[in-house]
């Protein structure tokens, strides 16, 4: 099957992600999670549609743009919209992407965000920053049906306010984890990350 | 760098990132087994080789009652290598066994055999996997020809039903645990047959919890339903199998009713297991443990064995016989010949052709008459005079703690080569300071049988070696005094190279460079062919290339509860520790779960005034220990649950040495034991 890519004439399988196809910038998908499209970060003019490439499969004789200026500015909002809530000083794939879209999160003056929030040690193996968390939803997933089937992540909250945590907020060790730390593995900037890195 | 974590079976892929000498994180490999995922041990667990516990310079005990007093390398050497020949000299090859272990690398522990038979003359060889899977090797040898899983890892993705047996997978084979609960939650059945409510149980479709050592009686049971039903594979019956008449015949007394009664599943149940296992054309078997700890545990395997051949189950994808092997080299040290009976290969060492071929490789002759397995030699001192010990703690591991202690005492030389200190180092007259996993290049086979490399990254402290190093030097200073030849390797792709001359049939075509990528499994005899996925798709590695069915009986287990001791105790693992703790309990985990705790059912605890977290003593006729109570009904009524990691209350000095007659298995699983609390 034949489709177009930024004018360029490309092979794929049936079933291949767009993302497969076309380099974009991705932020929530992971390959061992079963994250769909949350981010939008990835997100691709199909056919003149927008559409996330990490959840959307390739069809024959589509015509795809992956850097349009439209894409461009939204990809830099989204990411000024990140690093104001948050703190990316441990992402490093997210500065480099804050680098190539040109984002300057400071012409927003202030918003509330998640900044403030205290780091949380609860176990002896690793801790929970969420002041850099992104919610990208990578560790639910990660925890639950994408590789452990244990469940002890939860998203709470809603809008700006929505965080990853464990169901109630308990302690790590009162929930079913089992600290594999495939969590901390799919975490993408550093708001999960074991002890042993702390000085 | 990445490398193989040293803890299970599995074998998973981790790059352990280090910063001034310490471990800073641990990630997992983007490749196979586990594809990125860890367990807690490999994530957080890592870090022993960093523990003060380290052995870190050789040491002597002159006299019996002396000290251990630090020596130089050569000192020791020269010492081991005379009393070892001495002993050699006084009292012939059958006084000496070497015990390679299941956690050094594959290198190491084919140099360690071969020290034993080529420079010795001895076969009284064997490691740890004696007492874990020596059941399943015993059984699946003698009916399929070889004591594998027939099935790769990858297969848990085509698997429509799993039959988990006596395996604890979620905090024994943690990342396989995942992989079959993913699988599962993907819609595939899960049959769980387990006293306990483990997680497995949990995530499973159906569970049987049988009465502990029962599971052979269900096992039988749900084959004589399958043939009174006529479900049965009678085609692959007729063509791959032999033997089925004589077997059909002995599952007369199986009957559900029977079933029932003995192991305390409900009769519907037990037939709907049955009728699940042999109509799914996809049905793969995974056990471990709580089937081979018994001292029925070769026969419980064959029964098991005979209802995969039965329904037709062996040489298909997404089925097959599984084996979860526990030493993340268990697979490795059996392959390597760290057996009484076999060479590399499992070639038996009875054989003349094989005698000849290895005599060829070796250039000098072999002892004829298969060794004493290692279970038989500590009862055999002080006959057995000379015991050179690698990476294996018998004080901590052994069944009858007390009785074994009291058999080292007795034993006029023992060389303990290891990395940290442990339990049976005090009864040492020699000790080799050895280089952990993180410290040396090699080669671990995992589970699924996939051959793959462990890489150096830090230099050993002090003066620790690598083992292969060790038992090298020492074969240096046997040979010349024994006028032997022995091949100084330079390193362990040396000695890899020299054990694909060895077994080429089976690992001739895996070379260091191929192993760069991802492991390659055997038998893989060429070095383009990519390895064998599933075993016996057309024959088996029989002499007639058939599958044999072996009738199998119901015995209880050896002890039985008593007015004194009413309570079945049973023995294993918990997620946070490995088997003797040295490890695990010398590395972060030990904060995690710091003492034993051992499971009581809330009616027992009820009935005893028992409460949640109280100390209490768990008494059996061989002994007494402290331990935590944790009230809980994972475990079912009358049976107390003890992982066996903390060697201050070693619930392996409550375990009795009943041994099962054909791999001399120790009954783990059962022993009669009391509770007392403490005031
Ligand atoms: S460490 Fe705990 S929270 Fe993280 S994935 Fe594992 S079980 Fe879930
Ligand atoms: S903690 Fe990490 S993985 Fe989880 S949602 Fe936040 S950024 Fe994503
Ligand atoms: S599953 Fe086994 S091999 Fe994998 S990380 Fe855990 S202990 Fe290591
Ligand atoms: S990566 Fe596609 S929406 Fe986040």
């Amino acid at each position: 099957m034949r489709l177009r890519v930024n004018g360029k004439e490309v092979e794929a399988h049936p079933g291949t992600l767009l993302l497969e196809v076309a380099e974009v910038p991705t932020l929530c998908h992971h390959p061992h999670t079963e994250t769909r499209g949350l981010c939008r970060l990835c997100l691709v003019e199909a056919d003149g549609r927008l559409v996330p490439a990490c959840a959307t499969e390739a069809r024959e004789g589509m015509e795809l743009r992956t850097e349009t200026e439209g894409l461009r500015t939204l990809r830099k909002t989204l990411l000024e919209w990140l690093a104001l809530t948050t703190d990316l000083a441990q992402a490093p794939d997210l500065l480099a992407l804050m680098e190539r879209y040109g984002a300057e999160p400071e012409r927003w003056g202030e918003v509330p965000g998640r900044r403030g929030r205290e780091v949380l040690k609860d176990n002896p193996f690793y801790l929970r920053d969420y002041a850099k968390c992104v919610n990208c939803r990578r560790c639910v997933d990660a925890c639950g049906d994408g590789i452990m089937g244990v469940y002890a992540l939860t998203l709470e909250g809603r809008g700006l306010l929505a965080h990853p945590t464990t169901p109630l907020d308990r302690p790590l060790p009162e929930t079913p984890c089992v600290f594999c730390g495939n969590c901390i593995q799919v975490c993408p900037t550093g708001a999960l990350r074991p002890l042993s890195m702390e000085v | 760098m990445r490398t193989t974590c040293p803890y299970c079976g599995v074998g998973c892929q981790v790059e352990p990132r280090l910063k001034e000498g310490r471990i800073v994180e641990v990630r997992g490999a983007e490749i196979p087994p586990n594809h990125g995922a860890l367990c807690v041990k490999g994530r957080f667990g890592l870090d022993f080789p960093f523990s003060g516990k380290r052995l870190l310079y050789p040491m002597v005990r002159e006299r019996k009652g002396a000290p251990l007093r630090r020596a130089t390398w050569e000192e020791a050497l020269d010492f081991a290598a005379r009393r070892l020949l001495e002993v050699l000299g006084r009292r012939g090859p059958e006084a000496l066994a070497v015990f390679p272990s299941a956690k050094t690398t594959n290198e190491e522990v084919y140099l360690a055999q071969k020290l034993a038979r080529a420079l010795l003359g001895t076969n009284h060889v064997d490691h740890c996997s004696r007492l874990c899977h020596s059941s399943s090797t015993a059984a699946l040898s003698r009916s399929l020809g070889g004591a594998s899983m027939t099935n790769p890892l990858e297969d848990i993705w085509k698997t429509d039903l799993f039959l988990v047996v006596g395996s604890n997978t979620t905090e024994t084979h943690p990342v396989i645990g995942a992989m079959i609960k993913k699988r599962v939650r993907q819609g595939a059945q899960m049959i769980v047959v387990d006293p306990r409510y483990t997680g497995m149980a949990e995530a499973s479709t159906l569970w049987l919890r049988v009465r502990p050592g029962t599971d052979l009686f269900l096992l039988n049971a749900m084959a004589r339903f399958i043939l009174e039903e006529g479900l049965w594979d009678r085609a692959y019956v007729e063509a791959r199998t032999e033997g089925f008449a004589e077997w059909r015949a002995s599952l007369e007394a199986y009957t559900l009713e029977e079933a029932e009664r003995i192991t305390g599943v409900e009769r519907g149940k037990i037939a709907l297991a049955a009728r699940l296992y042999a109509t799914t054309e996809r049905a793969g078997t995974y056990w471990a443990m709580g089937l081979t700890q018994h001292t029925k545990g070769t026969a419980t395997v064959q029964a098991l064995v005979n209802l995969a051949l039965l329904t037709g189950k062996v040489g298909k994808e997404g089925a097959g016989l599984n084996p979860l092997r526990g030493q993340n080299n268990v697979q490795g040290a059996g392959d390597m010949g760290a057996l009484p009976d076999v060479l590399p290969g499992y070639w038996k060492v009875a054989d003349q052709e094989v005698r000849r071929r290895f005599e060829a490789l070796w250039a000098t002759p072999l002892n004829p008459d298969p060794g004493l397995r290692m279970t038989e030699v500590f009862e055999r001192i002080p006959e057995v005079e000379a015991i050179y010990l690698i990476g294996e703690d018998p004080v901590t591991s052994e069944p009858y703690q007390d009785h074994l202690k009291a058999q080292l005492e007795a034993l006029p030389f023992l060389i303990v080569q290891d990395i940290l200190e442990n339990e049976t180092t005090p009864f040492a007259h020699v000790v080799l300071p050895a280089a952990s996993f993180l410290e040396k290049d090699g080669t671990f086979t995992n589970t699924d049988r996939r051959v793959q490399r462990v890489r150096k990254i830090l230099d050993p402290p002090g003066e620790a070696r690598p083992d292969w190093w060790i038992t090298r030097e020492l074969g240096k200073r046997l040979a010349q005094a024994l006028g032997r030849p022995w091949t100084l390797h330079p390193g362990p792709e040396a000695i890899w190279e020299e054990i694909r001359q060895a077994v080429p049939e089976m690992v001739g075509g895996i070379t260091y460079r191929r192993l760069e990528g991802e492991g390659v499994r055997w038998p893989c005899p060429q070095e383009d062919h990519p390895g064998e996925a599933v075993l016996f798709r057309e024959r088996f590695n029989t002499p007639s290339g058939k599958a044999r069915f072996i009738p199998v009986h119901f015995t209880p287990p050896a002890e039985t509860p008593s007015e004194e001791y009413p309570l079945v105790l049973s023995t294993g693992r918990v997620l946070y520790h490995w088997h003797g703790g040295t490890l695990s309990r010398n590395s972060r985990l030990q904060e995690a779960y710091p003492e034993l705790k051992v499971e009581v059912n809330p009616k027992d605890a009820g009935r005893l005034g028992i409460h949640d977290g109280e100390i209490i003593q768990v008494v059996s006729r061989r002994g007494r220990i402290r331990a935590r109570a944790w009230v809980t009904d994972r475990t079912p009524e009358g049976v107390v649950y003890a992982p066996f990691h903390f060697a201050e209350a070693p619930a392996n000095r409550l375990t009795l040495d009943a041994l099962d007659p054909t791999s001399r298995i120790p009954e783990y699983k059962v022993a009669a034991v009391r509770l007392e609390k403490l005031d």
